[in-house]
């Protein structure tokens, strides 16, 4: 399980403040809010690319605060997926096993294992640019797996893709979940990734975390107010139309 | 037919704008490449068949002076190069990376060379260096740079900092450094992820850097006279021959360097265009 605690990250005049989250092993958590509170500040200090000045953060009890990112084992996908453009999409997801000095042999076995589930098989020779924006997502989550992450830390993963796309791409991750039962972070500003995807939902306002809470519990609480105000109006126009 | 003839002339008229504006742009530019190209050209006409000759062969004095002037030349160039790449590298990507107090005097500094007339550099190098420099007089070593090979290396490669570092930090700020921070969550190192990830697509900006910096290093010749007349450089022999034999000894010395640099120029952005297409 991975805990954080009492934790304060500042960033010029923002502030993040998370008093308690806790991430359950193989639990899929969202973390919704609007732009700009933090949730990009909270992936990155959790993958160790930011220093909290207050907190820790705990992994099965295990301090890791000051742990540099690269012994973490947290693999963070990023919006753009930041595939590395000088290789292929191969040696972009052997990237993480080769750094912790994996035989060959076994790189190519867990490659070729990954593409396998994420039907990329087609696509490991390829760079990153010769790849629309679907399976560049795919790539990137194979990359992350690659290593056994203790935690996947995905930040609005799904917002590059065109809407048919996205609903796509949001049953994958859901049902790739299912199967390989990783534990994740998953950032998002859409209420609908966050109730589709969550088992719990992380709710941030003004660089602080207000509540966590089951997709049917948020869906009640006022926290979901704002994102049902703002489609009602739309259904509405429609049912007015029929 | 009117409306047609009404469509035609009214998209026709942007077209015919647009081609008056790249036939400016054409002939500013023309302009611009005869300003290089004629001095070449004229430098290349004014070449005495008979002295160039006697220079590379005829006379052996003129001719052995000739050959070593070209291999210190080249020598020190390639060897300033490499010193400020191994050196420039890291400046310029610590300056591409990370804010600290100071950094704008740091870049400031860099680009100091680029200011100061060139005999000043040559001056401040001794000053500091030499064996009267301040170096010496603080720590009682001094480095062996008057009328020495070392002492072209430096003066090349100190005006030449401000070409690699700044072309070399150019590169290293367009590579997004989330690659790295993905790179590091995955289990590179810090050094693992700047050299499998940042430095492979800074290459081009590298090989650019080293190319202007190799170039600056060939061409300097205010430093040099003030450091190290000795050995004698090719630009320090031409303006010995200007002086002592006249124009035509010169420009026999002067293209075949010319001629020289601008054929390994080109194979250089050749290679620098076959890195970028990889």
């Amino acid at each position: 399980m991975i805990v954080i605690e009492d934790l304060e990250v500042r960033l010029g005049d923002f502030r993040l403040l998370v008093g308690r989250l806790e991430v359950r092993d193989g639990e899929y958590l969202m973390v919704l809010g609007p732009s700009g509170v933090g949730k990009t500040v909270l992936l990155h200090t959790l993958a160790g690319l930011m220093k909290p000045c207050r907190g820790r953060i705990l992994v099965d009890g295990e301090d890791i605060t000051s742990t540099p990112p690269e012994r973490r084992g947290f693999a963070l996908i990023p919006q753009n997926y930041a595939l590395f453009p000088n290789m292929s999409a191969y040696d972009n997801i052997a990237y993480g096993l080769r750094a912790r000095g994996v035989g060959e042999g076994d790189v190519r076995r867990i490659v070729t294992e990954l593409a396998d589930i994420l039907e990329i098989k087609h696509l490991l020779k390829r760079k990153p640019n010769q790849l629309s924006g679907g399976e560049q997502q795919r790539v990137a989550i194979a990359r992350a797996l690659a290593i056994k992450p203790r935690i996947l830390l995905l930040d609005e993963p799904l917002a590059n893709l065109d809407p048919r796309l996205r609903s796509k791409a949001r049953e994958f991750l859901k049902n790739l979940h299912q199967e390989l039962g990783f534990t994740a972070l998953h950032v998002t500003h859409n209420i609908v990734d966050a109730v589709y995807l969550g088992k719990r939902i992380a709710y941030m306002e003004e660089g602080k975390l207000v509540a966590v809470l089951r997709p049917e519990e948020f869906m009640e609480s006022e926290y979901a107010k704002p994102y049902v105000d703002d489609l009602m109006p739309v259904f509405r126009s429609f049912r007015g139309r029929g | 037919m009117e409306t047609c003839r009404r469509d035609y002339s009214s998209m026709s008229s942007p077209l015919v704008r647009g081609e008056a504006f790249l036939v400016t742009l054409s002939v500013l530019a023309t302009l611009l490449i005869c300003f290089i190209v004629v001095p070449i050209a004229a430098l290349f006409l004014m070449v005495d068949p008979s002295t160039m000759a006697e220079v590379f062969g005829g006379n052996p004095m003129l001719a052995s002076q000739a050959r070593s002037a070209f291999i210190v030349t080249f020598k020190a160039s390639l060897l300033s190069t490499a010193i400020l790449l191994i050196l420039g590298v890291p400046l310029a990507y610590i300056l591409a990376r990370y804010d600290f107090p100071g950094k704008s005097v740091v870049e400031s500094l860099v680009d100091v060379p680029l200011m100061i007339p060139h005999i000043v550099a040559g001056v401040m190098i001794l000053m500091a260096f030499g064996r009267r420099g301040i170096i010496a007089s603080l720590t009682g070593v001094a480095l062996e740079i008057e009328d020495t090979f070392w002492g072209v290396v430096i003066a090349m490669a100190f005006v030449s900092i401000p070409l690699a570092v700044d072309t070399v930090k150019v590169a290293f700020q367009s590579i997004d450094p989330m690659l790295e921070y993905v790179a590091r969550t995955l289990g590179a190192s810090r050094f693992r992820a700047f050299t499998t990830i940042t430095l492979p697509l800074a290459l081009k900006g590298v090989i650019a850097g080293a190319i202007l910096a190799w170039a600056r290093g060939l061409s300097e010749v205010g430093a040099i006279l003030v450091v190290a007349y000795y050995p004698k450089s090719v630009n320090v022999l031409i303006l010995e021959w200007l002086n002592v034999y006249g124009l035509r000894y010169a420009i026999a010395l002067a293209v075949p360097f010319v001629l020289l640099t601008l054929a390994l120029f080109t194979a250089l952005r050749v290679l620098q265009g076959m890195v970028s297409k990889k």
